[in-house]
This record gives structure tokens, C-alpha cells and sequence, in this order.
């Protein structure tokens, strides 16, 4: 190691390494594997080209190792025989001894820092688990991870056929049996009665019970909010006294405040008419302003426009303003309802009620 | 009396310390070229080299004696001669106040920015950009109707906004074009020479404290100097006029004048968003992983940065600075006059269909609106689902070939969804034109 500052890999390596030695190193000493394999071990990392991961090395140190070691977990004895070598020099990794194939082996291998053999598998104890490193040669030799991954399957399809190896069977997860029901005879009754009481007096039965009934007592407490006792609002029918006050021509804001409509007083079709404008813009709802100069509704978020008649013609607005209805009161007062609207592009401005002839 | 002077005895003192500011910018930046270029900077066409620090330090000069002369000047505002001419201030007003003007212009900024990125990431053209940026904010400045719309509490950040943008965009750009040239010349990327990995603990994490420390310090005093822009009560009767969205919504805001609300406000974040998280999938270029490029991913940048720059901040600029009562366009150096009349009336695609056959149909079953929409209803049709197969047959047939056909329909149907802004934006301003499909009695508006 140079006295070159060590970047946070070569950190990560040092800590995964765990101080052992190198693989080339670990295999020629203390390998207890057949020769074929001692050779096949320092050609590895010389074949650079190769796409092969080292046949032998330390135990499995880093998660993809482990997951190579699963995918190799059918190599087997792959390196009692010098045919096999030969392939595991040349793709196969993972090559010889059992690798460890479940989780506790893993663990166990990784707990054993990858110099002696795992203690808690008597199995793999016998063969030391010289599932190599693949991908540090791998990493070596500039290979992506989905080649590797591609290596290490080949591997696995390879090494089978050539050695004619026993195989070791991965492990299958074998699901705990489900305890037999019993048919509930009548005798049991009593048995399965005794059982449900006291699954339904648990205390997490108790717990969610009661979380579900204070959400929906509160849930309903809500719901009782959206019908108030008292709605403090507006009348929506207002007088808003003789049709004298409005003159020809003429927009009356003095309402918009207080009850959000203007009266109009214009000809339409030859017809002059009285007629209340909502003051809500039709394209998002804000408040346009009448501008007297202009001549026209204009609103301020989106530049909407609409004539004096209520029908739009700039801006982003679909439709034109609507129209609340409006009626002569019989003590000679312009009456407004807004609780009926009358839209134009409907046909519904013709409707009697939603003007008053002056 | 003038009720809006353009230059106050205050205004003017605090020009003095902006220009002064300037000055020393620019003072540092005469002693770097010095070093840096040397006597003679050589490389220019210019005999004998030009003396690249000498220039620096006459204009450095010259910023001193504007400086001095705010800070003497302050007693007589009136006949202060450090202005903004009114011949230099129309035709800019007429270049800001014409939305197509804007657009294109801000369109061609970009192209100019993409196409010349070599050019303008150099250390002395990326200076002389930002000095000539400040010079024309400070000489702005003098000018009444630019200061009330540019010293707005709320618009404060987006002047900020605009130099980090530009700040960020420069960086990008100059590593990119820096390794682009590498991989050229064949030589190793910027970050594989320049390992720039820290350990995370301590380096990192005091970085980031002292970050943190800086940052809630400069929103503390900007919390007290500038005053929250509090509004009157609300009222459901009185909208604010101009009524603008928060800053980061004035681009979603601007589409909502093109676009009917369930189009700008739903359908189109809802694409935004979805079409973002839809990159990774869509995307099958692998380079550029880890590392600044533009020509290895030309086409993924030029794509972002087109939505990024003329569609959003610069919507952001125009909604900020460019809308102003009754969401009526004004220049910066205009006066925000409530009653200013820009004559605008919006046709639907169908009026002007129909007036060609003699009047639009009447009548409000369905077969009559069907009949009345019926050419925008076609285009529209035609436009997303007619145009993807074209486009990937025609000019994106490398696309279409390496994507496949689901992934190409997703991607084209993006591309094609954020060509709509500037379509109907275009298409609003050049031919008045309000919906392409207009059915407001079922509340469908395209």
C-alpha cells in the first residue's frame, strides 16, 4: 500500500477485507483444495480478458458475492476433477467446495471473517466453503455488474455438465406445516366458544376496537358541522328598491359588495331590460371590476373580459357571467333571488324570470 | 411636485454604494486578470495583444467616479445626470410589453445560449455578462416604475432568482463543454481527474453545518429588512388587482390564461410531474452517468432546458415583472395605469370555421355541438394520435427504433403535450384565437 491517500473505496475494501489476505495468497497457502485449483488460482487475475472470477478466495464478504456464491451453490465438488478447473479458470465461479447455500451458512461463513471454516454448519465444515470472490477479479478485470451476473449463471449451466459432479441441491425453504384443523364436532363447541371470547377480549381486539369507534364518533361530530343550526349569510332574496334607481345605460356596483351581483340596466335585442349579473368570473372565480371607461367586466387574476351585456370576449373565460334572477315585487321594488341562475349559453336568458322589462 | 420622481436624494445615495460595490468587483477582478492574463493577454485579434487588464481597470474607474458622483449628487435629484434616456426606455417597454416579442425573444435567448455555450463560459465573456447585467439593473434603477416593480417585497427573490439561475446555468454549461472537449481530445473526464470525494464525517457535515448556519443568518435579516407583503383582509367580492399567484405558480398561472382551469391547473402538472418521473423509463441513452456532458446527451438537456428556461422561469419573469393590472402586459419601465386599454377580442376556432359556411350552428343537443366543434374536435384528435406514429415513422425514426412502440407513444405524447404551451400561447397572440374545441356547456375547453 502506497502512501497515497486512501479514497473511501480502498477504506470500504480495507474494512470488508477485514485484514485477510489476499485471495491469490489465501488459495496457495492454506487451501486445502486440489492442486488444479492452487494453479487455476494465480492465472486468474492474469486473465485479465477472461470474463472468469477467481476460482477460489476468502469466504463471501460482500452481498454480491454471497448472491454469486447462491447462483454458484450448484458447483459443488466442481474442483475434485481437473476438467472442472479448467472451466472454472475459464468462466466458472464459484467453483469448488459447497458454497453456502442458506442464510445461516452465509451468516455463519461471514462470522467466520473468511478464514476458517463455519462453525455452525457441520456440512460446509467438512469442505471448507472456498466459494471464491468473483467479483473483485471481476471488478479487476473492468466487468459490469449484469456481466458478472451473466458470468457467474454461466457459470452455474457450465460447470454441471462438464464435471459430472454430485450435485448439491440448494436448499429449499421449507415452510412450517400448518397445524391440522380439527373439525369442530359438536363437542368442541364449547372448546371454540371459550376461544373466540377471549380473542375478542384481547386487548388488540380492545385497542382497535376503540380507535375505530372514537374515529367514527368523531368522523360524525364533523359531518354534524356541514348542517349548522344557524347560517349566518346573506339573504339569497333581497329588495333592492324601484326600477327608477337604475338608470338607462348604466352598471350599479352598489351591491356587489354586500350581496356579489350587479344590476344592468341596458337594451338588448331592442328591449330595454334590468337585469342582475353574478360577480363571479366564469373562468376561476375571482371578482372582475366594471370599468367604466371601458365599458367592460374585467378581471384581475387572468385578464377575462366581458361586456356590459355579461358575454365574454377576452381572455381565458369559457362562458358568459351569469344571471340571478330578478323580479318586479308587487310593492313596486326590484326584487333579486339568488338562489336561481340563468345561464346564457343553456338558452336560459330568455326565461321570463331572469329579467324585468323597464 | 412629481408624485413618482425617478431619482430621490435616497435612491440616489443608495446607487452610490451599489456602484461602489461594483467598483470593487470589478477591482478584484483587474488584479485577477493581471495575474491571470498577464500585461497582454494573447489570443486576441488585437497587434501586440490586447491589455485585457488595463481595461478592467479603466472601467473600474470609470464605476469609481460614477460612484463618488451619486454620493456627491444626492442634494439635487432633479438635474441628476446619471439616468436612463426615454429614447433607450420606449423601445425596451415596446420590446417587454409585446408578448410575442418576449417569447420569441426569450426562445432565441435560449438557442443563443445552447448554440454558443462555448463561447459564453469563458471566465471573461461569463464577467463582462454579469457586470453588464448589474450596470443595467443600478442604471434601471433610476427609473420610478422599474423600482416599484423590482423592489416589491415579493419580488425581491425572483431578482435573486434570475442570477442564481444564471449563476447555476453557467456552472452546468462550463464543466459540460470542458468535458466535452475532453472526451474529444481523448483525454479523462474532470471528475476522474479531480476526485472530489470528502469523507462524510467531518468534512461533509461541518460543510453542510456551516451552510446552515449562513443560510438561516441571511433569512433572519432578510426577515427584518424587508416587511412581510401583507395584504388587506380578504373578501370573497374584491379581488386584488393585479391578484398573482406565488411566485413558483406565475408560470401555471400565465397558462391559465390560455388554457381552460381544469386543463392548466390539473391536466397539465399532472403531466409535468407524471413526464418527469416518466424520464428515467423513457430514456435510453446511457452516457452521461455521473458526469457533466451536453454532447453526449444533447437532445435529454436541450429538451429540460427548453421546458426549464422559456417555459417556466421565463413565464416566472413575465408573470412577476411583466403583468400588471388587470393582467394587462407592461413594460419595466411603464407605469402599472389601471385603465390602460389593449384591445383584445378572443374568437373560438369554431367562429371563425363557421363564419366561412355561414354562421355558427345554433342549438344545444349534442349532435348540433358535435357539428359545431367538429374541426377543433379533428384537430385535436389528429394532433395526439396521428402525429406520434408520423413523427416516429418520419424525423424521430431513431427514437421509434430504439424505444419500441410503448415507450416512443409515452415519450412523443410528452414531447407533444409541452409543445402545446407555446402553440396556444402563439396562437392566442398572433390570431386571437380562444379555444380549439370551445364546448363551455359541458364545461370542455381545449
Amino acid at each position: 500500500m502506497s502512501d497515497k491517500k486512501l479514497s473511501t473505496e480502498d477504506i470500504l475494501a480495507q474494512i470488508r477485507g477485514g485484514g485477510a489476505p489476499t485471495p491469490a495468497s489465501d488459495a496457495a497457502e492454506d487451501s486445502p483444495a486440489p492442486a488444479p485449483v492452487e494453479e487455476a488460482a494465480p492465472e486468474a487475475p492474469a486473465t485479465a480478458s477472461a470474463p472468469a472470477p477467481a476460482a477460489s478466495g476468502p469466504a463471501p464478504t460482500s452481498t454480491t458475492d454471497i448472491m454469486a456464491a447462491i447462483r454458484g451453490g450448484g458447483g459443488g465438488a466442481a474442483a475434485g476433477a481437473p476438467p472442472a478447473a479448467a472451466a472454472a479458470a475459464a468462466a466458472a465461479p464459484a467453483a469448488s467446495g459447497p458454497a453456502p447455500s442458506g442464510t445461516a451458512n452465509i451468516l455463519a461463513s461471514i462470522r467466520g471473517g473468511g478464514a476458517g471454516a463455519p462453525a455452525a454448519a457441520p456440512a460446509a465444515a467438512a469442505a471448507k466453503p472456498k466459494a471464491a470472490a468473483p467479483v473483485d477479479t471481476a471488478k479487476a478485470a473492468g466487468m459490469s455488474a449484469a456481466e458478472m451476473i451473466k458470468a457467474a449463471r454461466a457459470g452455474v449451466a457450465r460447470s454441471n455438465p462438464e464435471t459430472g459432479a454430485p450435485e448439491q441441491p440448494p436448499k429449499k425453504v421449507v415452510l412450517p406445516a400448518k397445524p391440522l384443523k380439527k373439525k369442530a364436532g359438536a363437542s368442541d363447541r364449547r372448546e371454540f366458544l371459550a376461544g373466540a371470547i377471549g380473542v375478542l377480549l384481547s386487548p388488540v381486539v380492545w385497542a382497535w376496537g376503540s380507535l375505530v369507534a372514537a374515529t367514527t364518533a368523531s368522523g360524525l361530530a364533523m359531518a354534524r358541522f356541514m348542517m349548522p343550526n344557524v347560517l349566518v349569510e346573506p339573504p339569497t332574496k333581497f329588495k333592492i328598491g324601484p326600477p327608477t334607481d337604475y338608470g338607462a345605460g348604466t352598471v350599479s356596483t352598489k351591491w356587489k359588495a354586500q350581496f356579489g351581483v350587479w344590476i344592468v340596466n341596458d337594451e338588448i335585442d331592442g328591449q330595454q331590460m334590468i337585469y342582475a349579473l353574478s360577480t363571479v368570473c366564469t373562468h376561476l372565480g375571482c371578482t372582475p371590476n366594471w370599468l367604466e371607461g371601458e365599458q367592460k367586466f374585467k378581471c384581475p387574476c387572468h385578464g377575462s373580459g366581458f361586456y356590459k351585456t355579461g358575454i365574454n370576449f377576452e381572455g381565458p373565460a369559457p362562458r358568459p357571467l351569469e344571471r340571478h334572477g330578478i323580479s318586479l315585487a308587487a310593492d313596486g321594488m326590484l326584487e333579486v333571488d339568488k338562489s336561481v341562475k340563468f345561464q346564457r349559453e343553456l338558452g336560459q336568458w330568455d326565461i321570463a324570470a331572469s329579467f324585468v322589462p323597464v | 411636485m412629481n408624485p413618482h420622481p425617478d431619482l430621490t436624494s435616497s435612491v440616489i445615495h443608495g446607487l452610490g454604494w451599489y456602484y461602489l460595490i461594483v467598483f470593487f468587483m470589478n477591482l478584484y477582478w483587474t488584479v485577477r486578470s493581471y495575474k491571470v492574463d498577464g500585461e497582454f493577454a494573447s489570443g486576441v485579434p488585437v497587434v501586440g495583444g490586447l491589455p485585457v487588464a488595463a481595461v478592467w481597470a479603466c472601467i473600474s474607474s470609470v464605476l469609481l467616479m460614477i460612484s463618488v458622483a451619486h454620493f456627491t449628487g444626492t442634494g439635487s435629484p432633479d438635474t441628476f445626470m446619471i439616468r436612463l434616456p426615454e429614447f433607450f426606455k420606449n423601445p425596451v417597454d415596446a420590446f417587454f410589453a409585446d408578448p410575442v416579442v418576449y417569447f420569441l425573444g426569450s426562445v432565441s435567448l435560449f438557442v443563443f445560449m445552447v448554440v454558443f455555450r462555448e463561447w459564453w463560459v469563458k471566465d471573461s465573456v461569463a464577467w463582462s455578462l454579469l457586470q453588464a447585467s448589474l450596470i443595467f439593473m443600478g442604471l434601471s434603477m433610476s427609473d420610478y416604475d422599474f423600482r416599484q416593480i423590482v423592489g416589491k417585497p415579493d419580488n425581491v427573490p425572483i431578482v435573486a432568482m434570475l442570477f442564481i439561475v444564471a449563476f447555476l446555468t453557467w456552472i452546468y454549461f462550463r464543466r459540460a463543454t470542458d468535458n466535452d472537449r475532453r472526451v474529444a481530445e481523448g483525454r479523462p473526464l474532470f471528475e476522474q481527474e479531480d476526485n472530489e470525494k470528502v469523507l462524510v464525517w467531518p468534512d461533509l457535515v461541518y460543510t453542510e453545518l456551516i451552510c446552515m448556519i449562513l443560510l438561516t443568518a441571511l433569512l433572519i435579516f432578510w426577515g427584518i429588512g424587508l416587511e412581510a407583503p401583507l395584504e388587506e383582509p380578504a373578501s370573497s367580492v374584491k379581488t386584488p388587482n393585479p391578484s398573482k399567484a406565488p411566485w413558483y405558480f406565475l408560470g401555471l398561472q400565465e397558462m391559465l390564461v390560455y388554457f381552460d382551469p381544469w386543463l392548466a391547473g390539473v391536466v397539465l402538472p399532472g403531466i409535468i410531474l407524471g413526464g418527469l418521473m416518466a424520464v428515467p423509463y423513457i430514456d435510453f441513452n446511457k452516457a452521461g452517468n455521473g458526469y457533466y456532458c451536453f454532447k453526449d446527451r444533447w437532445f435529454a438537456v436541450s429538451t429540460f432546458l427548453f421546458g426549464f428556461f422559456p417555459l417556466w422561469i421565463a413565464l416566472i419573469v413575465l408573470g412577476t415583472f411583466l403583468r400588471g393590472p388587470n393582467w394587462n402586459f407592461y413594460g419595466i419601465y411603464e407605469l402599472w395605469d389601471v385603465h390602460k386599454v389593449k384591445a383584445a377580442n378572443n374568437v373560438n376556432l369554431s367562429e371563425y370555421v363557421w363564419s366561412l359556411f355561414g354562421g355558427v350552428p345554433t342549438g344545444s343537443d349534442i349532435l348540433t355541438i358535435l357539428k359545431r366543434e367538429c374541426v377543433g374536435i379533428v384537430l385535436v384528435l389528429g394532433y395526439f394520435f396521428v402525429l406520434p406514429p408520423l413523427l416516429g415513422l418520419t424525423i424521430l425514426r431513431r427514437f421509434f427504433v430504439r424505444m419500441g412502440v410503448l415507450r416512443f407513444l409515452v415519450f412523443s405524447n410528452l414531447i407533444l403535450w409541452m409543445a402545446v404551451l407555446p402553440i396556444k400561447m402563439v396562437l392566442r397572440w398572433s390570431f386571437s384565437l380562444k379555444y380549439i374545441v370551445g364546448i363551455p356547456e359541458w364545461f370542455f375547453n381545449i
